[in-house]
């Protein structure tokens, strides 16, 4: 794997991520809009742009239980689902 | 004396002796010299016959052992001398070479280290991204529609670790400039909490510099209390460039793959790759 210390070869550089690490949902406080945007990929083949609204109210979810630092939407990439017209691609 | 001494004596006084006084073949014919000349050496004329024949006596050779000097010249004649000096100046230069090239060798091979991380930078080997991501980057980022990314999840637990953790779905479909959300499961069995750290890895490794998290679960320690189950999101996008890069090209696959270890203290995240 990444481990191969082979000279010159391109190894893997993990980074962290840029906002830190979710803290963990315990008490399972999301897991409603969770299981609403594992439906919604299931039934939409797994694309991910049919289900952008479910990922963005799992996310406000999580930001409202203090289980995710408070980010305006925008920032998060959902700059388009702001005024309630999720993007049909 | 001189009766005592056989021809292997001399043979191995002559060893003995070239052993310990090298030197060039006149030497020795300097040094018989003062023996051969009447009535000078030797206890007496009737073994002075012997003597030509290549006696020389042991205290002689143990009084010009002790005589040495380290530097003297081996021979007395002029010329052979200066040519010693010569050979003895030049050996002395070509020694200071060596040493100056052997210490210029282990300089570079120290000097290489630095050098080298600075090369891989400029030219972006090893997969080191120049590019930082700013979270205003996110804002302004427009999905290319065009090219669809099939994005697989894999889930691995170190032996030591006794979760079940598995990924919630198999597969999603994204393309670059769009976040998108997928799900981890991980449940502890156990009876005791357990305090787990993960990594990850995305392969194509090329393909790795263009996947951004923007938060996750890992590099930081998770406690899992006895009998506990929890969705362990990530959120993630493909950073807009990978669709005009043109080593991506034939990307289609990206496989985002997460490790858990257990966290002991002391012990540190063995994170793959150099660092």
């Amino acid at each position: 794997m990444s481990t191969a210390m082979n000279f010159g070869s391109k190894s893997f550089q993990p980074r962290p991520p840029d906002k830190g690490s979710f803290p963990l949902d315990h008490f399972g406080e999301c897991k409603s809009f969770k299981e609403k945007f594992m439906k919604c990929l299931r039934e939409n083949n797994s694309e991910n742009a049919l289900c952008r609204n479910e990922s963005k109210e799992y996310l406000e979810c999580r930001m409202e239980r203090q289980l995710m630092a408070q980010e305006p939407l925008e920032k998060l990439g959902f700059g388009d689902l702001i005024d309630g017209k999720s993007e049909k691609n | 004396m001189g009766g005592l001494w056989r021809p292997e004596w001399r043979r191995v006084a002559f060893c003995g002796w070239r052993w310990s006084h090298p030197g060039p073949p006149t030497g020795v014919a300097e040094r018989l010299e003062p023996r051969l000349r009447p009535g000078r050496s030797g206890t007496g004329g009737a073994e002075r016959g012997l003597r030509p024949v290549g006696t020389w006596r042991r205290p002689s050779l143990a009084r010009d052992l002790a005589v040495q000097a380290p530097r003297r010249p081996k021979s007395t004649n002029p010329f052979t001398r200066a040519q010693e000096e010569e050979w003895r100046r030049r050996n002395k230069t070509v020694l200071t070479y060596v040493a100056a090239a052997a210490v210029g060798m282990l300089g570079m091979s120290y000097a290489a280290v630095p050098l080298y991380r600075l090369y891989c930078q400029t030219t972006g080997l090893g997969g080191s991204v120049a590019a930082g991501h700013a979270s205003d980057q996110i804002e302004k980022m427009v999905p290319v529609k065009d090219r669809v990314i099939r994005v697989t999840f894999n889930a691995d637990v170190h032996a030591s670790l006794q979760w079940n953790f598995r990924p919630q779905q198999t597969e999603i479909y994204v393309v670059p400039g769009e976040t998108a959300l997928a799900f981890y499961k991980a449940k502890n069995p156990t009876d005791k909490p357990v305090i787990g750290i993960s990594t990850y890895n995305v392969v194509p490794f090329e393909a790795g510099q263009y996947f951004n998290k923007i938060q996750c679960f890992c590099f930081e320690e998770q406690r899992l209390n006895p009998q506990e189950e929890v969705d362990m999101p990530v959120f993630f996008y493909i950073d807009p460039e990978f669709a005009e890069d043109p080593r991506m090209v034939n990307v289609d696959l990206i496989t985002l793959s997460y490790t858990f270890f257990e966290a002991k203290e002391g012990h540190t995240l063995p994170v793959p790759g150099y660092n």
